[in-house]
């Protein structure tokens, strides 16, 4: 039923989703927590420029990536100088990826942070702690299931993520081919049945990722702020 | 001894205080909103633009003119807030060991300080007001402050539960060697607990002294819940069952007769509360009176609180009580300051704390 | 040339009517030109819609309302007549091309033969699995035994004016396209072409569809393969597949 070939496709997207997913999450966490807690002036500004990705049609966000890393913009010219090619490798695949899935990650977990009551953290550091131990003991346990929300959206949106991707990396099979790019690179080469096959795969692939999450912030959560 | 003198700039107004409190434990009082939390918070370390110099028990955390500015983890407080603020993910235990540093030492006697034994592996969603109090009492304690910070600590709790925490209050105040500050609206409690009361009102002090001298303050009373208690604290001294009663050594040779209480063991500390307006004022002495507890005492000062006049009366060991009279009253027996008078108190009117 | 067009076609002319064209990307300049002077001359409106042209055999046969279709290869034709879309007698092969690989013009690469691609890291081909310029560079490529060597390098594109743009952008290092997409192109150089006999044989076959009521569809496709296009077509780079005055 299904090819060696369509097989390594999956393991690939799968690869490339679970590794956007990780490397978001540090940056993720703390832009989230910095959203949470700022309150001066340009906290509109800046919450609205995280979010364009989430908007703004993935086209978009593509031909941004590609003149800002393509080899003729200055950032591209010194990456190229140094031997980093990025554009039309599974590094784009990863990168539109990362940028597409960002803001996905962010809302959650900023929803999450900003409902820890703040008087507990401050709490904490009279008892002793620092401001990223407070972090760690007080304020991620509180709300980690938002943040777990968050980094599953993010990997259900990297599986299905395409038009950025197919901008910035190409639809190479064997090199930059998600699931996504190749539903469609099916339906062009006039193989609307493998197209479909692919279509499915990817639909269980989101089902299993969500049903997982579903599942975790199912589990016991009776603790609100005593 | 905690020295501060310190400024903040807040919406309504700045924060100045200047003050050395050399009691063990001084209560803050004033009208909502004078400022006397984020006194508390700046002491704590919780507030950006203090300026000043804070010095908690001999250490500085806070010099401005030296760049000094010690983040609250390096400040060594106990700060207590007004609904306890326990972590919500952890068990009593957990909490209360959090700011624990080397060594269980301290966490057990916190631990046996506040009783909270049994509640060791619940969590706090499961506690009542009372427990969540003690619990984070003991987690204070526990992580060895310098100072302890008390935020309203009862003020969310029913009069009934009040009363008995104020004992575990006075154990930490006397078994424990930390100066503390006690924000707090209740005239009775700052009398039981507070060697000095400072009063704060529109960010600044506007007076100082003792409880008893500050009681006649008109700002104070002003804010004082109607019903004046008189918290004083002894011994238990007998069981008195034919009679019915519970003596209470209060030190100085007075004794106080309240209600039988056999559960309470001889030899342990108690405190009892009357209520000002349970005590009756006599100009002879009494007799032929049913009262059982009937004291000699002077009339120190007498003030007006509302419609009703107070009146302060040292009895024997430099004891003071609270009466509450009519006017009328006062001026039928014309009473006044320095007046020789007898207060006779029911000993149902005595209360075991 | 416009008033020896009109004198071949006016005895037919019909009611304005709007044409939906779809054809090959290659043929986007061409077909600009050529459509606005048969607008101005015939008063029709041309909706020209380009694309690879499997992406525009493969709407056709779902259904999209297309009145003219005009293909860089035969295989696509050829489908659309096995599903009776068009007839095979109104077809017609109009043009030829020749293939060149392009580099950007600020390269130092040395590339005069096909035999030097396998220096290349990255080629641009239209995608040689099912566009038309995709599957012909892929056939000369086979026929001189480098497809093996050069199929990892490929990166397929959507079709060939997106190679070309890849070329451009300078993010692969070479490109196979039509001598017809170089010219216009300020950005990439020739590295060398394609001789007609050495490679594929390339046609670009032209029909209306079936399908369509539009009249006006046969009166274009005759304007296309008469000497007033000829001559553009001509300007452009492309080879003449017939002989058009008839």
């Amino acid at each position: 039923m299904i090819s060696p070939a369509e097989l390594r496709i999956v393991a690939f997207t799968l690869e490339m989703a679970v590794l956007a997913t990780v490397l978001i999450l540090p940056a993720g966490v703390a832009a989230a927590l910095a959203l949470a807690r700022y309150r001066g002036r340009g906290k509109g500004a800046l919450e609205t420029l995280l979010s364009l990705p989430l908007v703004l049609p993935p086209t978009a966000v593509g031909i941004a990536l590609l003149e800002l890393l393509g080899r003729r913009a200055p950032l591209g010219a010194w990456l190229a100088a140094l031997g980093v090619e990025i554009v039309f490798t599974w590094k784009a695949v990863l990168l539109a990826t990362m940028v597409m899935s960002f803001p996905l990650l962010v809302r959650s977990a900023r929803t999450a942070f900003e409902e820890v009551d703040p008087r507990l953290v401050g709490l904490a550091r009279t008892l002793g702690c620092g401001p990223i131990a407070a972090f760690f003991r007080v304020t991620l346990p509180l709300a980690w299931r938002g943040v777990l929300a968050g980094a599953v959206l993010a990997f259900a949106r990297a599986l299905g993520e395409f038009g950025a991707t197919v901008m910035l990396a190409g639809n190479i099979p064997g090199k930059t081919q998600t699931l996504a790019l190749a539903i469609f690179h099916e339906n062009q080469v006039g193989r609307d049945d493998r197209a479909l096959l692919l279509a499915g795969l990817t639909a269980g692939l989101a089902f299993v990722a969500l049903w997982t999450a579903e599942w975790f912030t199912r589990r016991r959560t009776v603790r609100t702020v005593a | 001894m905690i020295v501060v003198e310190l400024e903040l700039p807040l919406p309504a107004f700045a924060l100045r205080v200047k003050a050395t409190l050399a009691q063990k434990t001084t209560a803050v009082m004033g009208p909502s909103g004078a400022g006397k939390t984020s006194l508390l918070e700046a002491i704590a370390g919780l507030r950006r633009g203090v300026r000043g110099r804070i010095s908690l028990a001999g250490a500085v955390v806070l010099e401005s003119q030296r760049g000094i500015d010690l983040p609250p983890e390096q400040r060594r407080v106990g700060y207590v807030p007004q609904d306890a603020g326990l972590f919500p993910h952890l068990t009593v235990r957990e909490n209360v060991r959090f700011g624990a540093r080397r060594g269980t030492e301290r966490v057990t006697s916190a631990i046996q300080t506040l009783e909270i034994g049994p509640l060791l592996e619940r969590y706090p969603d499961s506690l009542s007001g009372g427990e969540k109090q003690r619990v984070a009492l003991a987690r204070a304690l526990a992580s060895d402050p310098r100072v302890l910070l008390l935020d309203e600590p009862l003020a969310s709790l029913d009069v009934g539960l009040k009363e008995r925490i104020v004992p575990y209050l006075l154990r930490i105040r006397d078994e424990w060697e930390l100066p503390g500050l006690y924000v707090t609206h209740n005239v009775g409690e700052a009398l039981a607990l507070a060697g000095e009361v400072m009063l704060l009102r529109d960010g600044g002090v506007e007076s100082r002294g003792a409880p008893l001298d500050l009681l006649s303050s008109p700002g104070l009373t002003r804010e004082a819940e109607a019903g004046i208690e008189n918290l004083l604290q002894g011994r238990v001294f007998a069981h008195d069952e034919p009679a019915g009663v519970t003596r209470v050594e209060l030190g100085g040779g007075l004794v106080v007769a309240a209600p039988l209480a056999t559960e309470r063991a001889v030899g342990w500390p108690a405190t009892v509360a009357v209520r000002a307006e349970d005590i009756l004022v006599a100009t002879e002495p009494a007799r032929g009176l049913s009262a059982r507890n009937v004291y000699d005492a002077r009339i120190v000062a007498i003030d007006r609180t509302g419609h009703d006049m107070t009146l302060r009366c040292e009895v024997a060991g430099g004891r003071s009580l609270l009466v509450r009279l009519t006017p009328g009253a006062v001026a039928a027996l014309g009473l006044s300051a320095g007046r020789r008078v007898w207060l006779a108190i029911k000993s149902h009117s005595v209360r075991l704390v | 040339m416009a008033c020896l067009a009109a004198a071949v076609l006016a005895p037919v002319a019909v009611d304005a009517e709007e044409l939906l064209v779809f054809a090959a990307s290659s043929l986007t300049n061409a077909l600009q030109g050529i459509g606005a002077v048969y607008e101005r001359s015939f008063g029709h409106t041309l909706v020209l819609n380009f694309g690879a042209s499997n992406d525009l055999a493969r709407q056709i046969q779902a259904g999209a309302p297309a009145d003219v279709f005009f293909s860089a290869d035969v295989a696509q034709m050829d489908a659309l007549e096995r599903a009776g879309l068009v007839s095979g007698a109104e077809r017609l092969n109009v043009l030829s091309n020749t293939l060149v690989a392009v580099l950007p013009i600020a390269s130092t690469s040395r590339l005069v033969a096909a035999a030097d691609l396998v220096q290349v890291r990255r080629l641009a081909l239209a995608d040689p699995q099912a566009v038309p310029a995709g599957i012909y560079a892929r056939q000369y490529l086979v026929s001189l035994g480098l497809w093996d060597a050069l199929s990892d390098r490929v990166v397929p594109m959507l079709n060939v004016r997106a190679a070309l743009a890849a070329v451009e952008s300078e993010n692969v290092d070479a490109g196979i396209v039509y001598r017809t997409d170089v010219a216009l192109s300020k950005r990439v150089r020739v590295a060398f072409s394609v001789p007609p006999e050495a490679g594929p044989r390339i046609v670009y076959p032209l029909a209306p569809i079936a399908a369509s009521r539009k009249q006006g569809k046969h009166h274009f496709v005759r304007y296309l393969v008469s000497a007033a296009a000829a001559e553009i077509f001509e300007q452009h780079g492309f080879a003449l597949e017939r002989s058009l005055l008839r």
